[in-house]
């Protein structure tokens, strides 16, 4: 009585086993450990806004067979620690400097030296061991709108948004720890309360600092842009790459000043790494030569507002971008320390200091 | 029992499949988490103990499971009576809208419902437009919350409640109005009871919805109701927390095992025979009483506006750009057609709906065929083992998917005896293996409670006729179960469509399904129209899923009338 219902669900069973056996099979050549030839797997989590396209298109006319994995930062850092022992991917770029030194800790990049090391400043990457290497750097900055807040009100560092109870609710905290930003936020912010004898290396004042920022803010909001609330007055202030304020500006209409601390501001840098173990090795390097090439680099930033860290490619990068980057002063932070201790300084905000 | 050749298969297979990808994975996790040193670690206890935060989260959660538990059968009862029990005028057209739930779901419809009555939405708009002085975060926190997911989870007791409703014998509710039983007597005495394997079933479920509570506590919770799945998420993914992650997890797990005992043994002492031998289908019940009538009427057609407008403005802002939506402004200049032009105009836009589309297909095939055996065997033989087996299965629902996902990648990484000395950890069929362990709890909950309604008179019959066991349950048994196997394979098919939390770690590179690929699409420093290309990607998914319940659901529906119609001569 189910006759008509059951060919039909019978054939589009078998229709969809061979079409998703013979995927296997093709499959299978790429799985394959110790198989050398094959597509290049890239993976980055720097694909979005058309870069993974761009990226694809410029190595095929460079000669290079590429396919792109893109996942977030921390998924991504997570998947290639979990696949170490039978390495899916063949390169990683992209990534921060605190996930790299996580990939270099679990054996999950080997080291190699590119043909472009010289062009590039050698400590904003692995200096010791040389596993990873320096693309692109951003600043990770406290923005406003400069249309609606005054010049007047704007605090000179970012401590004093929660000294007192002037900017409670004012400004935007991101509580999604397992992102890179707010990470990065919290090393930032905990950075300069490096202490041996305090809990997880910070001294209470440092904790203190992480309970006025995350108790006086106000949660930022799944699916809402920082700016859409700038613009609607919900908030004044906001914590966002600076690689995200030009078009911003444009899209929203708004005049985006950057709260300058004298410390300086937390800067991190998009680093490259081949992945150990890949059968692929020689394409790997082929593929890093090319990609941090000043050349590949220049155009990049021209194309996507980076600032490379390639001396030779900054020529190519946009004005703008450079006269900001430049003007923010680096914060000093000890990247050995954070990466020993994210995991815990993450879980303690999460478990006490959330909102 | 050993002796029949058919449950000696389905036993084999099923130890393996347990044993393979279900203790051995997470065994191999929860090893490494809670024993690091080969030491048991009371770390994790520890730390969330301690913490405030966490011990509030999770009471919240325990309060929103046990909140929706009530008010989700309350609704979903409702809205199965007026659908397919009383005669109400234009009932077709409030399934349709009551059903817009089995095609949307997540932060979609969390923000589909903050669009319209959060704090810059526009009822609140409206409202604020004639009393300046309303509390514009009137729709936020636990109200808020239990409101909508009470909305949209009532899509269990739509399906399965409703097949239940249409076995049971009409005669037994004529004869029970002969014997001059009311409308609320006969609800309350037999069609409420002979419904209640699938309410114990569906209650479940709703409990570990609302355990599981992720995005909208995020989008609506507000600072005073955060639940535990965020910070579930957030320690999983963090290689020094995952001890608490996986601890929190159990902790909820055994919630859910803990009511599914009590479930259990409710439904072992009770029978329930809600098929009947001489079937006459239900009639649509009249409400006698005019203002109970008039009543009923205006609640369902109401429920049916807060139930479809959330859709309604989905398809619309999918068509709007995305600063007029977070603005809060919609006028005729802002409607575009450049998000589809942005979705659609990626390369390759439609390989990842091919790539996905296969993977739900076939995972949802593979566990409902074999969940139909299993459910068969553990229903009819009941002892240790089998009981044990069935909890067993049940380990999906202990760890969080990200964990199961992770346990796969680490345990199949190297050549593994149990699977033939394969490696699986890159290959494409590791993903399938964990979109059928994630879906077969819920399967198997599911078609258990729909076999416990088939009368063992049927089979009897059968066995004294002379028809084989694999017979029996080919022509008698499965014909019964398929309405609700159908279903299920229908909503297993739509929850893996845009899975992201396995795929992550397990898609195979050259692979992309759709989760990633729309997670893709909407990331992204400069990426500021993530929300309308969400809309875009949403419309495009509710499309698809429609399609599929139609073909799964509605046709096998269709099924299952004729079939009615022609039972009598098939079963003397």
């Amino acid at each position: 009585m189910h006759k008509r219902t059951v060919t039909a669900s019978s054939i589009a069973f078998v229709l969809l086993s061979t079409v998703a056996l013979t995927s296997c099979s093709a499959a299978t050549d790429i799985a394959a450990s110790g198989d050398a030839s094959g597509t290049l797997i890239v993976y980055t989590n720097s694909n979005s806004d058309g870069r993974g396209e761009w990226i694809t298109e410029q190595a095929a006319a460079a000669g290079l067979d590429i396919e792109i994995v893109g996942l977030g930062g921390a998924d991504l850092a997570n998947r290639i620690v979990a696949e170490k022992n039978n390495p899916v991917g063949d390169v990683v770029f992209g990534l921060n400097n605190m996930f790299f030194e996580t990939l270099k800790a679990e054996d999950a990049v080997s080291a190699y030296t590119p043909a472009w090391s010289d062009e590039v400043d050698s400590t904003a990457g692995d200096t010791e061991d040389g596993a990873f290497w320096p693309l692109v750097e951003q600043a990770i900055v406290m923005v406003y709108d400069t249309n609606t807040v005054n010049a007047a009100d704007v605090p000179t560092e970012i401590a004093d948004l929660w000294d007192g109870d002037q900017h409670t609710g004012n400004y935007e905290v991101n509580t999604a720890l397992g992102q890179a930003t707010p990470q990065l936020m919290l090393a930032s912010l905990l950075a300069p309360y490096a202490d041996e004898d305090g809990d997880l290396g910070i001294s209470d004042e440092g904790w203190d600092q992480v309970q006025g920022y995350f108790g006086h803010g106000s949660p930022a909001v799944e699916g809402t842009d920082l700016y859409a609330r700038l613009i609607r007055g919900e908030v004044d202030f906001g914590v966002i790459p600076s690689s995200g304020i030009t078009s911003r500006d444009a899209e929203y209409g708004t005049v985006t000043g950057v709260i300058s601390p004298q410390d300086g501001v937390p800067y991190v840098t998009e680093q490259i790494a081949v992945i150990h173990g890949t059968p692929r090795q020689d394409r790997a390097e082929e593929f890093i030569d090319w990609f941090g090439s000043s050349d590949v680099q220049g155009q990049f930033a021209a194309k996507f507002a980076a600032y490379p860290v390639n001396e030779k490619a900054r020529v190519q990068a946009l004005p703008a971008v450079v006269e900001l980057i430049e003007s923010l002063p680096k914060q000093d932070i000890d990247w050995a320390l954070t990466r020993e201790h994210i995991g815990e300084w993450i879980e303690k905000t999460e478990l006490g200091y959330l909102p | 029992m050993l002796r029949s050749p058919l449950v000696l298969v389905v036993a084999l297979v099923t130890v393996w499949f347990i044993a393979t990808f279900l203790i051995f994975p997470s065994a191999t996790l929860l090893i490494g988490t809670f024993f690091p040193d080969g030491q048991l670690s009371f770390r994790a206890f520890e730390k969330l103990t301690s913490s405030e935060r966490a011990m509030n989260s999770l009471w919240h959660s325990f309060l929103l499971a046990g909140t929706l538990a009530v008010t989700v059968n309350v609704v979903g009862i409702f809205i199965v009576l007026v659908t397919d029990y009383f005669a109400i005028r234009g009932a077709r057209i409030l399934w349709l809208g009551y059903a817009t739930t089995l095609i949307y779901g997540g932060i979609v419809l969390a923000a589909g419902y903050n669009f319209i009555y959060g704090r810059y939405g526009f009822v609140t708009n409206a409202v604020g437009n004639w009393f300046p002085d309303i509390d514009r975060d009137w729709f936020s926190g636990y109200f808020a919350v239990v409101v909508v997911m009470t909305l949209a989870t009532t899509t269990n007791h739509m399906l399965f409640l409703g097949s239940s409703l249409a076995k049971i014998d009409y005669q037994t509710i004529e004869a029970a109005r002969n014997m001059g039983a009311g409308t609320v007597r006969i609800l309350w005495r037999i069609v409420l009871p002979a419904l209640r394997p699938m309410i114990f079933a569906v209650t479940v479920l709703t409990f570990l919805t609302g355990l599981g509570a992720l995005t909208a506590p995020i989008v609506l919770g507000g600072t005073d109701f955060q639940t535990i799945a965020p910070m579930i998420l957030t320690f999983s993914k963090s290689s020094s927390s995952q001890d608490l992650a996986a601890l929190l997890a159990i902790i909820l797990g055994l919630a859910t095992i803990v009511l599914l005992a009590m479930m259990n043994r409710a439904e072992k002492s009770g029978v329930y025979f809600s098929v009947a031998k001489v079937a006459t289908p239900l009639q649509k019940q009249k409400i006698p009483n005019r203002v109970t009538n008039g009543v009923v009427h205006v609640l369902a057609y109401a429920l049916f506006v807060v139930y479809a407008t959330p859709v309604l403005l989905i398809v619309l802002f999918s068509f709007v750009d995305s600063t007029a939506i977070l603005r809060g402004m919609i006028t005729w200049d802002a409607l575009t057609f450049e998000n589809y032009a942005t979705v659609f105009g990626t390369p390759s836009v439609l390989r990842p709906f091919v790539v996905s589309v296969i993977y739900s297909a076939l995972a949802s095939a593979i566990v409902v065929v074999g969940m139909l055996f299993v459910a068969r065997v553990l229903q009819k033989y009941r002892n240790p083992v089998t009981g044990l087996l069935e909890y067993l299965l049940h380990i999906p629902w202990i760890l969080p998917t990200i964990l199961i996902a992770l346990a796969l990648v680490m345990t199949f990484d190297r050549p593994q005896a149990l699977v033939g000395g394969q490696v699986l950890t890159g290959t494409t069929s590791l993903l399938l293996v964990a979109y059928i362990v994630v879906k077969i709890p819920f399967t198997l909950r599911l078609l258990k409670a729909a076999f416990a309604s088939v009368p063992e008179s049927l089979e009897d019959a059968a066995r004294i006729l002379g028809a084989g066991s694999m017979f029996t349950l080919r022509k008698v048994l499965f014909p019964l179960v398929i309405p609700t196997a159908a279903a299920i394979t229908a909503l297993n098919f739509n929850s893996l469509l845009d899975d992201y939390d396995a795929a992550v770690f397990l898609y195979h590179p050259l692979f992309q399904p759709l989760g990633i690929a729309i997670k893709a699409s909407t990331e992204g420093e400069n990426n500021l129209d993530s929300m309308s290309i969400t809309f875009v990607y949403t419309v495009l998914l509710m499309i698809i899923m429609s399609l599929a319940m139609y073909l799964v659901y509605g046709r096998s529906g269709a099924a299952s009338r004729r079939a009615r119609r022609r039972k009598p001569r098939l079963i003397p």
